[in-house]
């Protein structure tokens, strides 16, 4: 037996992957590579894009994904150095022509490309973590072209070159540089911003820094203005035509921070052209665009703000103190209105009705206002002198504007009672007298002091209309019910005050001529018979009377004369001369009163109805009056008025300022009682800014006040001190 | 001509397809049809002087391309039956009209309407973990040491692993990149935490933990992904002192911050962590903590602080069968509160805005329904979308609607044992079964034709 041979057997593994064509990779791949050179030579239309596309799909299908990709590579960073070469190569202006035709055709041929690759881009490409071909043809001329030492450094310098050649004024190739920077925007906003933006702000910054410079040493204030509002239009609109739309922000600050930011408080403080004087001389132009191009600034508007504060507290200041203007209330306060138009309407056309401008405007008006603490008195005379005469023949709606504007004013007064007072005085002489022109412009002006103030404050003005409406009533059945005992007697107006709501001064009641006192005792137990449990007091001091008199050549006038007056003629009567004594010993009206009617009985000019020995200005106690029957007049009706004083005297203003003082204390005592009811304990700062709170709409309490009233309550036993602390206080129920 | 008034001539496979431009257009720019249309959608002319082609001649299946070109004319997707989907979704691979075909295929997400459409087995030897839905309808299932990887069309993928590693959670980045997260050998620097790949399951980049500058090997466990501000948030066990939440950046893929565990609060061992993005805020819950106490809480990590807090501390002294134990949580951003499940299937809330409440049980579970839990059954799951609240007991899934939670739907498949997590995302619902290793898929069927 032959030694068995062993026979090796091998078994040969089953071959799974069917051979290809081993150049098939290669040969496939050559296809692909002639096509993107085609591309890129303008040759594409001889492709047949659907083999194309199926042998990029058979490379990847069979693994050679990576030979596909990195050939790609290799033939794409091939074209672009070609085309590096051949922009280096332009000369001079040629240079971003040349750029510009090359980025459009590797876009072009880019876009073929990634066509044919789209197999490659969806499935390959994700998979491997590879670029995608759009990008990467990005990428790649980003590298070879744009960061190519030789074009880099010079296709910034020219942009930036073209771009200064536009702002001195030339025209230059816009659509062009749309391009270019387009370009960049596309090969990543990183390039876009580190490639271009970063030094086009930067030279910008320089450029304007240079420009701003001259233009301040030669300019005044609103033409500077103008001028850089025109370079900042220009760069937005530069921004728009051929900038990325983020960079309009970075390059307007770099504007706004050059042009105006820097050189801000020059411009605004500029002698003779600033922002005083353009708000002098109602520059609504200017300052508009100062208001607009501050706005865009830090600190910008509230700088314009300051100086405008400063100054207007400083002319108003002026205005408020000007003993000139001090003389004559109607023009002092018109002046405040007129000041005041003056502003609104610069807040309204330049300030873009700003609401921090407005309060500025106002907490200026409200200092200095309260400046002069005649204010309240004098607006108050204001309001009286428009609805007394002011307004006839104006309509109604300029009235209101008229009160609009005085409320206005009023909301300014920290010393809102004082007005009232005056107010009420006012308007009781007016209503009186009958002088009012209006009834309905009367109360509207109450209806916004009630919409001001609340139904307290005019309450007390209220109660008079109601008063003057009842006592119409009141003589009305009066008369129709005594008719017949009357007779022909003098006519009587009784206007029935009520006590408290009407600013009366105690005044003794004059001897009354016998024909009046009938009547008088008439209407008494008339008044008493249907009002019991009342009290009537005459306020002679307040009325007024029509007299007839016949004077020498048989003259007829009809005399419109006070009450007082109507007394001293009467006496004229029965008598041709009467010494002053004589007089005051008659009628036992006070002597000052009694003055003042003589004085403008005998010596004013044209109205002298008695004759005065001596003949002076002044009325003495010895003087002696005679009937003038000389007394010529061409009108019917003679008015005699009173000399009477509209402005307070420095007495009387003393008194109203003790009135207005003593009317006080009740209001800030009824202030701490509700305030300690609700809450029982509390320290003394806190009552004191509560009450401030509480009282604020009315008047600004002066803490020493307080304290005072405070100190009062405590004696009373409305409140206590704390035992443990003093500063305490406990409500006493 | 290829085109005569817009009409386009196609030679597929010998067969012939004539269509119109405005239908190739609806295949888009990214596709091979597109692609034949010049800037303006017009068929593109030939340069002057060439001779116009016919037709378009593609080397491809003739019987899929109609199918796909019907897809273009009308949005639709039929496929007759004797066509497999594999080979539909090559030929629409090939046009790049994958995404059409996978748009064509189920409609938005409805709990209510949701339609049975797989069942995919596995093959691993364990149970399961966690399942993961994709961004784009593909889904990835870790057991023990595997994550298996399926795309949309339901094809496996290279399965993952880090390491061999016990996996305990995985996450999706995007459609093509997960994150899992697995336990790490004492000593080796393995486990941890990394990306892949998951189309080709290589691993991208591997997440470190550097304590005090020392870069140090750490077991990850729950993981969380911040939609808006691409962070990953993971629980690290560690070193004795280096328990807490770790937060990596998904770009740059480094370590950004470390919360560390202060006591009274167990974060390196969390279950649950949800990114809050109104509140800008994490949710952590651990639930099954080694010694402590239940443990529900919101992190800031701007400060530092833990913003809020809940613990059954106290509530389960007595540690009886009966007492309900939250055994699942999900914060539900919108009624400011946070959802949990007790191991009777009990829902119940918590009140996010104050800080000291009980939990709210609705009780849905009969007490003479009630069965004590044995061993087999898995432990509830809870998750969110739009609006409507999904919970696993047993077998099947609940779906509850509205302010009130209504019971409105429940999804039941017959075999595989009861369900021990499921995932909603890509407008899809994956249910992964215990026993047999078996994964529901379920998705909502594209709107009837009106």
């Amino acid at each position: 037996m032959s030694a068995q041979k062993k026979r090796n057997f091998k078994i040969e593994a089953f071959k799974h992957r069917v051979e290809l064509d081993p150049n098939y990779a290669e040969r496939t791949w050559r296809v692909l590579e002639h096509a993107i050179h085609e591309i890129y030579n303008h040759n594409a239309s001889g492709l047949s894009f659907e083999e194309l596309y199926r042998n990029a799909y058979n490379m990847v299908l069979h693994k050679y994904g990576e030979k596909l990709y990195s050939g790609l590579v290799n033939t794409m960073t091939g074209h672009l150095k070609e085309i590096a070469r051949s922009i280096e190569a332009a000369q001079g202006g040629f240079f971003l022509e040349e750029l510009n035709v090359k980025w459009g055709d590797h876009n072009k041929a880019l876009q073929m490309i990634r066509d044919i690759l789209m197999y490659m881009d969806r499935t390959f490409v994700p998979s491997n973590h590879k670029t995608p071909v759009h990008e990467l043809g990005l990428n790649l001329w980003r590298d070879n072209i744009i960061h190519s030492s030789k074009i880099q450094t010079r296709l910034l310098d020219m942009l930036l070159d073209l771009i200064h050649r536009e702002r001195t004024g030339e025209v230059i190739n816009r659509g062009l540089m749309r391009n270019i920077t387009k370009m960049l925007m596309d090969l990543g906003s990183s390039v876009y911003q580190e490639d271009f933006e970063k030094p086009f702000l930067g030279v910008s910054a320089s450029f304007y820094s240079v420009e701003s410079q001259q233009l301040i040493e030669c300019c005044d204030c609103g033409e500077y203005l103008r001028k850089a509002e025109r370079r900042l239009n220009e760069e937005i609109e530069r921004v728009s035509h051929y900038l990325d739309v983020k960079s309009e922000v970075k390059i307007t600050s770099v504007v706004e921070g050059e042009m105006i930011a820097n050189h801000m408080q020059r411009l605004v403080h500029m002698e003779n052209s600033g922002l005083v004087s353009m708000l002098v001389d109602d520059k609504y132009e200017d300052l508009s665009r100062m208001y607009n191009l501050f706005h865009r600034v830090p600190d910008g508007l509230s700088t314009i703000k300051d100086v405008m504060t400063s100054h207007l507290r400083e002319t108003g200041k002026q205005l408020v103190s000007d003993p000139e203007k001090l003389k004559d209330p109607v023009d002092f306060v018109q002046h405040l209105l007129d000041e005041k138009d003056k502003y609104d309407k610069i807040i309204s056309k330049a300030f873009n009705n700003d609401k921090t401008f407005q309060n500025a405007l106002n907490s200026s008006f409200e200092y200095f206002i309260n400046q002069n603490n005649r204010s309240p008195e004098f607006i108050s005379l204001y309001v009286d002198d428009k609805l007394r005469k002011g307004l006839k023949g104006v309509s109604e709606e300029d009235v209101e504007v008229v009160l609009d504007k005085v409320m206005m004013l009023f909301r300014y007064l920290q010393e809102k009672d004082v007005f009232e007072k005056y107010y009420k005085q006012h308007l009781a002489k007016r209503l009186l007298s009958g002088k009012s022109v209006s009834d309905d412009t009367e109360r509207s002006m109450i209806v916004k002091l009630k919409t001001e103030c609340g139904y307290q404050f005019t309450s007390k003005l209220e109660g008079m209309f109601t008063d003057m409406k009842t006592s119409i009533d009141t003589m009305q059945g009066f008369y129709s019910s005594q008719y017949s005992e009357i007779g022909d007697g003098p006519t009587l107006a009784v206007q029935v005050l009520t006590t408290g709501s009407w600013p009366t001064q105690p005044s003794a009641p004059c001897n009354l001529p016998a024909e009046i006192v009938v009547i008088c005792e008439k209407f008494r137990t008339y008044y008493l018979g249907t009002h019991t449990g009342r009290r009537l007091t005459w306020q002679t001091n307040m009325g007024t009377a029509d007299i007839k008199a016949t004077f020498g050549k048989g003259q007829k006038h009809e005399l419109n004369v006070s009450t007082y007056q109507m007394c001293i003629l009467m006496l004229f009567n029965s008598a041709d001369q009467l010494t002053y004594r004589e007089i005051e010993q008659a009628t036992e009206i006070p002597p000052s009163d009694l003055k003042r009617c003589l004085q403008s009985l005998a010596c004013v000019k044209g109205k002298n109805v008695l004759r005065k020995e001596p003949m002076s200005k002044d009325i003495a106690e010895d003087d002696a009056f005679y009937f003038n029957d000389k007394f010529m007049s061409k009108f019917f009706k003679v008015k005699i008025g009173t000399v009477a004083a509209q402005k307070e005297s420095e007495p009387e203003k003393q008194e109203t300022r003790q009135r207005v003082e003593e009317d006080r204390k009740p209001q800030i005592e009824a202030a701490i009682v509700r305030i300690m009811k609700s809450r029982r304990v509390l320290d003394h700062n806190t009552i004191v800014t509560e009450v401030t709170s509480q009282l604020q709409s009315r008047f600004l309490p002066n803490p020493v006040i307080i304290k005072k009233r405070i100190e009062s309550l405590i004696e009373r036993e409305f409140l206590e001190r704390d035992k443990a602390d003093r500063k305490l206080y406990r409500y006493l129920a | 001509m290829a085109s005569r008034r817009g009409r386009i001539r196609f030679n597929v496979g010998g067969k012939i397809f004539e269509t119109t431009a405005t239908t190739l257009a609806n295949a888009g720019r990214h596709s091979m049809l597109g692609a034949l249309l010049d800037d303006s959608w017009n068929p593109r002319q030939p340069a002057e002087g060439e001779a116009a082609e016919a037709e378009y001649f593609i080397d491809r299946n003739p019987a899929c391309f109609a199918v796909l070109l019907d897809l273009l004319r009308t949005g639709e997707l039929h496929v007759p039956p004797n066509m497999p989907e594999k080979l539909l979704n090559r030929e629409a691979l090939f046009y790049g009209l994958l995404d059409q075909v996978r748009a064509a295929r189920w409609g938005p997400f409805d709990g209510n309407r949701l339609q049975l459409v797989d069942s995919v087995s596995g093959r691993a030897p364990g149970d399961g973990t966690a399942i993961r839905a994709g961004p784009d309808g593909g889904c990835c299932v870790a057991h023990g040491s595997m994550v298996h990887v399926y795309d949309w069309m339901l094809e496996e993928h290279r399965p993952i692993s880090l390491d061999y590693q016990q996996v305990n959670d995985v996450g999706y980045i995007d459609a093509e990149s997960i994150v899992i997260s697995a336990r790490e050998r004492l000593g080796k620097g393995d486990g941890g935490m990394g990306v892949f790949s998951s189309s080709t399951g290589e691993l991208r980049h591997r997440f470190r933990v550097s304590h005090y500058d020392q870069v140090k090997s750490f077991t990850a466990g729950a993981l969380s992904l911040g939609s808006s501000d691409y962070k990953i948030f993971a629980s690290c066990k560690g070193r004795c002192n280096e328990y807490g939440i770790g937060v990596w950046d998904q770009i740059t893929g480094q370590q950004v911050d470390f919360f560390y565990e202060p006591p009274g609060c167990c974060l390196g061992d969390a279950d649950k962590l949800q990114w809050l993005d109104g509140d800008k805020c994490l949710m952590v819950a651990t639930l099954f903590p080694r010694t402590d106490n239940c443990f529900i809480g919101l992190l800031d990590f701007r400060d530092k602080s833990v913003i809020w807090s809940w613990s059954d501390a106290g509530t389960s002294v007595s540690l009886s069968l009966d007492e309900k134990r939250v055994l699942h949580a999900i914060a539900i951003e919108d009624s400011r509160s946070i959802c949990v499940v007790n191991q009777y299937d009990d829902l119940g809330f918590i009140d996010l805005r104050s800080n000291a409440g009980g939990v709210r049980w609705s009780s849905r579970s009969k007490l003479t329904n009630r069965k004590a839990p044995n061993e087999e059954s898995c432990y509830p799951k809870l998750a969110t979308h739009d609006g409507q609240l999904f919970s696993s007991m047993n077998d099947g899934i609940s779906v509850f609607c509205g302010p009130e939670r209504v019971l409105t739907s429940t999804l039941r498949r017959s075999y595989g044992g009861s369900i021990c997590d499921f995932s909603i995302g890509g407008d899809r619902l994956f249910a992964l079964h215990s026993e047999e290793n078996v994964f529901d898929v379920w998705e909502t069927p594209p709107s009837p034709i009106i």
